[in-house]
């Protein structure tokens, strides 16, 4: 059973955040409810008004504005792997989606919900940080913009300021030329590991390179000393570095052993599953070279 | 919880009215009431299992505007002016639903507490594709956890509908 609280339904942003300002820590925001209602029924938290942000239409939207997929923060894991522009083209983002949970938390739990709650085995923040995603918030003092990488602060920790709404992310197709993949592996229906890898190639070369892991670190991290390693090189060579480049997987996501696996099981599985989807990208690329 | 403006507890309410299996029912459910309860201890629909309690099993799956959710962990008020199916909503009078039968004939339960969260998961999945081959779906149903281990039987009893559905 969970215990009574007030439901507050604000229909534009900015009621939403001055509602969160005037009832502080009473108060949180209530998006598909997935991950909220869990925590309030094993009473880890017991707010007095959940702010349901489903009714505010702005932040319901998937467009294309500047050439940028903007994706609101209250549309659903379901509706992100079954929408067409999101699947040609961010379909790293199509293939994370895919794989959320089971078909009733795609079809409850929102985008916004999933990177504000910060739980480090989650999909979609590692497929969006290889395509650079901004989060636009807005609070109390206005709005702003930040690198997705930046919002995700720790386990469970963003960037977000008391009162303050992430309302949309926004992400740049790749360029012309660029291929992307996003794989994982689970043991129990939250991921154990997961990776997202972007290319482009010049002759035989990986010119441009962009890396990312999650679950093993506190959050999705962007693999940027690794990327500037491989760049430049064959697909040969970089299954070469990456294989070699546990010490840094270690340094960099510092992971710990839980139910899920030990440390160096959790990093041998990352290099694994990079080495697995840079040879995915690369046929990818090498596909659309011939054409 | 305390109300602001007058300073004592107070529970909050709406009035609701949803379309259960085809018939309407209205009334007032408390914002905290999820879909589970209201189905199961006051319309009297016992079809839907309680499991996990956390998205997890599948038992408790139902049903909102054709699409599977967790009842367990859905409040009840979001299911305002929809149309929610339970596996009491399957069979015509006497006669049971295609799946209902291919599951009695591949005997795709053992215990059967899964079963009513197995035939919901799949009603969505068949009026989302009428022809799934079994890769698509294992992958629908990862999120309905069958103890007995029934998997095979209920694939099979899917697949069997299926074909009757191409026949
Ligand atoms: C059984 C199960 C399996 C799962 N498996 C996976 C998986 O495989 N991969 C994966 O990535 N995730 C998984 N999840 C997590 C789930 O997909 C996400 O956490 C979900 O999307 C949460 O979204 P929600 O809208 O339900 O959030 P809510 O539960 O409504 O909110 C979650 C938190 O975020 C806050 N919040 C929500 N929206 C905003 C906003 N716009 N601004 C500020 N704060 C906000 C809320 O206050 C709350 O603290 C799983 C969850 C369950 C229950
Ligand atoms: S009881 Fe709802 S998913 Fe298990
Ligand atoms: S038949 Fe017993 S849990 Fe599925």
């Amino acid at each position: 059973m969970l215990s009574p609280f007030r439901v507050l339904h604000p229909t534009t942003v900015a009621e939403a955040s001055a509602e969160l300002a005037r009832l502080g820590d009473e108060a949180v925001v209530y998006a598909g409810g997935a991950e909220l209602l869990l925590l309030m029924r094993n009473g880890l938290i017991k707010p007095d008004y959940l702010v349901n942000i489903k009714r505010i239409p702005e932040l319901d939207g998937i467009s294309v504005e500047d050439g940028e997929v903007r994706i609101g923060t209250a549309v659903t894991h379901r509706r992100m792997e079954t929408d067409p522009v999101v699947r040609i083209r961010l379909p790293a983002l199509t293939e994370a989606e895919r794989h959320v949970g089971n078909i009733r938390v795609r079809n409850q739990g929102t985008l916004g919900g999933n990177l504000c709650f910060a739980d480090p085995h989650a999909d979609p923040g590692t497929a969006l940080l290889v395509y650079d995603a901004t989060v636009e918030l807005w609070g109390p003092s206005g709005g702003r913009r930040l690198p997705l990488q930046q919002f995700l602060v720790g386990t469970y920790d963003t960037a977000l300021e008391p009162g303050e709404l992430l309302t949309e992310v926004r992400v740049p197709p790749l360029a012309e030329g660029w291929r992307a993949a996003f794989l994982r592996i689970e043991r129990f229906y939250r991921p154990t590991a997961n990776v997202a890898a972007a290319v482009s190639i010049k002759d035989g070369q990986l010119e441009g390179v962009r890396l990312a892991a999650g679950c093993v670190g506190p959050n999705a991290m962007r693999l940027l000393e690794l990327e500037d390693q491989v760049r430049g090189s064959t697909i040969t060579e970089a299954v070469a570095l990456v294989r070699e480049s546990k010490p840094y997987l270690t340094e960099k996501l510092e992971p710990v052993g839980d139910v899920l696996g030990s440390a160096p099981y959790k990093v041998h599985i990352t290099s694994v599953l990079l080495t697995r989807a840079l040879e995915q990208v690369v046929a990818r690329a090498r596909g659309t070279a011939h054409d | 919880m305390i109300d602001p403006e007058r300073g004592t507890r107070t529970r909050e309410t709406t009035y609701i009215a949803i379309t259960v299996n085809g018939t309407r029912w209205q009334g007032d459910a408390p914002v905290e009431e999820v879909l589970l309860d209201l189905l199961r201890s006051r319309i009297g629909l016992t079809g839907t299992k309680r499991g996990c309690e956390s998205e997890v099993c599948g038992a408790c799956t139902v049903l909102v505007d054709g699409a599977p959710i967790s009842s367990c962990n859905y409040l009840a008020f979001e299911a305002d002016g929809k149309a929610v199916t339970t596996v009491e909503g399957l069979a015509r009078g006497d006669e049971l639903h295609p799946l209902q039968e291919g599951f009695i004939r591949n005997v795709a339960a053992q215990c059967g507490y899964c079963t009513p969260g197995q035939l919901m998961a799949a009603k969505a999945l068949l009026e989302e594709n009428p022809t799934p081959s079994y890769g698509d779906i294992a992958h629908w149903l990862t999120g309905n956890i069958c103890r007995c281990g029934c998997y095979p039987a209920i694939a099979s009893a899917i697949l069997e509908v299926v074909d009757e559905t191409k026949a």
